[in-house]
C-alpha cells in the first residue's frame, strides 16, 4: 500500500495539538496571578504562540513559492505558494482568533488598531485570505498566477515587521516570550508544552501543504487533460 | 526608403495556462496593410494586443516607428507618434457622447479637426451629441472604429493604425465606407494591421497573414486620403479627462460623496456630537472619517473605465490613465469642511486641508490595488479590497496628530 506522508503528517500534528491542548489546560503550570488581569486566560497562549509561529512558517513557504513562481516560472513554486497561503490563512485564523479572545479577557478589547503588531499580523492574514479567495474567482492562468504571485512577494515584507515589531513599538501586545531577553523566561515546564504545541502545529501545516501540492497537481493534470479532450494542445 | 511603423520581434505570450504566440516576428512599414486572418483562438488579438502594449510577454520586443515601446522585461515606454487603435470591446466610456469621445481621440494625437464629413459617412452625425450608453452595438462599433482611424485621419506622417475585428456588427453599408477609408489610408502612406474573418476586408490588404505564413497580395488602388485637422496643444490630458469624466456623470458624487454621509449619518445617529466633547481621538475620528471614507471607495474613475475596457484602451494610448486625483483632494477637503462642522462647530483650515490629503492618499491607495488586479479575467471578483485595513493605521495617526493642532 502506497504511504501517503500528507496524511500521516496532518494526524500526528493533530494528535499533537490536542496534546498540548490537553496539558495546557490540566498540567502546565498558572501564571503569576499578579502580572496579568485574567490569569486563567494566559493558559490560550499554549494555543496562540504555537499557531502563530507556524503561521510564520507558512508565510515563509508562500514567499519562496511566490519567487520561485514569478521569477522561475516554476509549476512546483506555484504549488508551494497554492499551499503556503491555505496554511498561512488557517494559521493566522487560529493565531488572530485566539489573540481577540485572550485580549478580550486581558485588555477588555479584542482589538487594538494603534498597535503595530496586531496591525501588521492581522494584514498578512488578510493577504492570505484575498491569495485564497481571489485564486479560487479566476481561472487558472499566466495573469493570475503572476499577479497574486507578486502580492505574495511583497506581502512578505509585513512578516519582518511583525517579528520586530513588538521589540520595537511595544504599545499593547506582549512582548517576545522566546528570545526576548530577560523578561522572556519561561518556567521549564510552560516552555516544554509550548514546545510540543510549536512542533504539532509544523507537523500539522507540513502534512496540509503535502496534501495541498498534491491536489494542486491532480488539479493541473485535470486541467491539462480537458485541454487534450477541448483539442487545445 | 519605406519607414517601418510596427515590429514585433520574436514575441511570446502566454493566455491563461496556454501559450497563445511563440517566438512570433512581424513587421508593418508605411503604405501596407497586414491582414491577421484565420479560426478562433488562434492568436489574432493577442497579436493586435501585443502591438498595442497591452499584454505582458514572455520574450520579445515591440517597437513603434523604430523604438522600443514594450518588451519582456515588462519596460513601457510611450510611442513617440499616437497611433490608431479599435479593440474587439470597443473600449469606449459609455457616459461620454460620440463628439466628446472623438475629440478626446484628436487631443491625443495633439489635434482637433471637424467631425462632421466622418460621422455622416458613417450615418452618426445626428447622433453626435447622444451619449454612447444610448447608441446600438452597431453604432457603437462605429464611434470604435472611428476613433482608431482618427489618428491617420489627421495626420500627414504616416501613422500605425490598429483594428480588432472593426467589421463585427458594421452593416454592408459602413463595410463599404470602412474599406474605401483603409484603402485610402493605406494609400497616404499609413500603416494598417487588422484582425479579421471577413474576406471582403481582404480586398485592402497589401499582405495576408496567417500567424504561420505571410503572402503577398494587390490591394485595391484609390485616391490617398487627404489630411483633415490642425494643431492643437493638449496638456495634462489624464488629468482632465479624469475631471471630465466625473463633471459629467457626477461619479464621485454617486459613490464616493454618497457613503460618507452615510457615515456622517450613522455616527450622528448614535452620538451627540456635544457629549462627547471631551474625547478628543474620538472626536477627532469622526472629523476625519468622512474623508477616509470616501477614499475607501475607491477611484469611481477607474471604476467608470472598466466598462467596455475602456481602461485598456487608455493604457495603450497614454502612460497615465486618467484618475480622480483632484476630485479626491477637493471632496476630502469639502466633507472635512462638513464634518467639523456637524462634530466640532468651528473651523480650521488645517484640519480641511489634512481632511484634503487623507482623501487624496485613501483613493490614491485604493486605485493602485484596483490597477495592480487588471491583468485577471475577472476584476471585479477577487476580493482586493481585503487588503484596504492596511489604511486604518495610518489613518488613526493622522488621526492622532490632528489632536496635537
Amino acid at each position: 500500500m502506497r504511504v501517503r506522508h500528507g496524511e500521516v503528517l496532518l494526524a500526528t500534528g493533530f494528535l499533537g495539538i490536542m496534546t498540548t491542548l490537553f496539558l495546557a489546560l490540566k498540567w502546565a503550570p498558572s501564571v503569576s496571578i499578579d502580572a496579568f488581569a485574567s490569569p486563567a486566560a494566559q493558559r490560550i497562549f499554549y494555543w496562540h504562540v504555537p499557531s502563530a509561529w507556524a503561521a510564520f512558517i507558512a508565510f515563509s513557504v508562500l514567499f519562496v513559492g511566490s519567487a520561485l513562481w514569478v521569477f522561475k516560472r516554476s509549476p512546483t513554486g506555484w504549488r508551494l505558494h497554492v499551499a503556503g497561503s491555505e496554511a498561512s490563512l488557517a494559521c493566522g485564523l487560529m493565531a488572530v482568533w485566539s489573540g481577540c479572545v485572550w485580549g478580550a479577557a486581558e485588555w477588555g478589547t479584542p482589538w487594538d488598531w494603534s498597535d503595530v503588531r496586531l496591525n501588521t499580523f492581522g494584514l498578512l492574514t488578510l493577504l492570505a485570505l484575498f491569495l485564497v479567495l481571489g485564486r479560487q474567482s479566476q481561472p487558472d492562468g499566466i495573469e493570475s498566477r503572476d499577479t497574486f504571485s507578486t502580492f505574495g512577494l511583497y506581502g512578505f515584507v509585513l512578516v519582518p515587521i511583525t517579528y520586530i515589531a513588538t521589540r520595537i513599538w511595544q504599545i499593547r501586545h506582549p512582548g517576545p516570550v522566546i528570545g526576548g531577553g530577560e523578561d522572556s523566561s519561561l518556567s521549564s515546564d510552560m516552555g516544554l508544552v509550548l514546545l510540543l504545541g510549536a512542533i504539532s502545529f509544523t507537523i500539522l501545516i507540513a502534512g496540509h501543504m503535502v496534501m495541498s501540492a498534491r491536489i494542486t497537481e491532480y488539479e493541473q493534470r485535470l486541467e491539462r487533460l480537458q485541454n487534450k479532450v477541448d483539442g487545445r494542445i | 526608403m519605406a519607414d517601418t511603423l510596427l515590429e514585433l520581434d520574436g514575441v511570446s505570450i502566454r493566455r491563461g495556462i496556454d501559450i497563445v504566440l511563440s517566438d512570433f516576428s512581424l513587421s508593418l512599414v508605411e503604405g501596407q496593410c497586414i491582414i491577421l486572418h484565420g479560426e478562433n483562438g488562434l492568436g489574432k488579438s493577442t497579436v493586435i494586443e501585443a502591438a498595442a502594449r497591452l499584454l505582458p510577454m514572455e520574450k520579445g520586443e515591440v517597437r513603434h516607428h523604430k523604438s522600443m515601446v514594450h518588451d519582456s522585461e515588462g519596460r513601457r515606454k510611450s510611442p513617440k507618434f499616437p497611433f490608431g487603435l479599435t479593440l474587439q470591446s470597443n473600449g469606449l466610456v459609455p457616459s461620454q457622447t460620440i463628439q466628446q469621445h472623438l475629440e478626446t481621440v484628436c487631443a491625443i494625437s495633439q489635434m482637433e479637426c471637424d467631425l462632421t464629413p466622418i460621422l455622416e459617412s458613417y450615418g452618426l452625425a445626428h447622433r453626435r451629441h447622444d451619449k454612447i450608453a444610448h447608441l446600438s452595438g452597431g453604432q457603437q462599433r462605429k464611434v470604435s472604429v472611428i476613433s482608431g482611424l482618427i489618428p491617420g485621419m489627421l495626420s500627414k506622417k504616416p501613422r500605425l493604425i490598429l483594428l480588432d475585428e472593426p467589421d463585427s456588427g458594421l452593416d454592408d453599408a459602413s463595410i463599404e465606407i470602412l474599406k474605401t477609408h483603409l484603402n485610402q489610408l493605406r494609400s497616404a502612406g499609413h500603416g494598417i494591421l487588422i484582425a479579421t474573418h471577413n474576406e471582403r476586408l481582404f480586398d485592402c490588404a497589401t499582405s495576408l497573414h496567417d500567424l504561420n505564413e505571410e503572402s503577398k497580395r494587390e490591394p485595391e488602388s484609390c485616391e490617398p486620403w487627404e489630411k483633415i485637422g490642425k494643431k492643437a496643444e493638449s496638456s495634462f490630458l489624464s488629468t482632465k479627462m479624469g475631471w471630465k469624466y466625473n463633471a459629467s456623470t457626477l461619479i464621485s458624487i454617486q459613490r464616493n460623496w454618497l457613503a460618507s454621509l452615510l457615515v456622517v449619518g450613522t455616527l450622528l445617529a448614535l452620538v451627540e456630537p456635544l457629549s462627547i466633547s471631551d474625547q478628543e481621538v474620538l472626536i477627532m475620528g469622526f472629523v476625519l472619517a468622512p474623508a477616509f471614507t470616501m477614499g475607501l471607495v475607491g477611484d469611481s474613475v477607474t471604476s467608470m473605465l472598466q466598462e467596455q475596457r475602456a481602461i485598456d484602451w487608455w493604457r495603450a494610448q497614454v502612460q497615465s490613465i486618467p484618475n480622480s486625483n483632484i476630485e479626491s483632494f477637493l471632496s476630502g477637503c469639502i466633507l472635512t469642511t462638513f464634518s467639523i462642522q456637524v462634530f466640532l462647530q468651528t473651523f480650521d483650515w488645517r484640519i480641511v486641508l489634512i481632511g484634503g490629503l487623507v482623501g487624496f492618499a485613501t483613493t490614491f491607495c485604493l486605485r493602485f490595488l484596483q490597477l495592480s488586479t487588471l491583468r485577471l479575467a475577472r476584476t471585479n471578483a477577487v476580493f482586493i479590497r481585503l487588503l484596504t485595513p492596511i489604511l486604518i493605521l495610518p489613518w488613526a495617526m493622522v488621526v492622532e496628530f490632528c489632536i496635537t493642532l
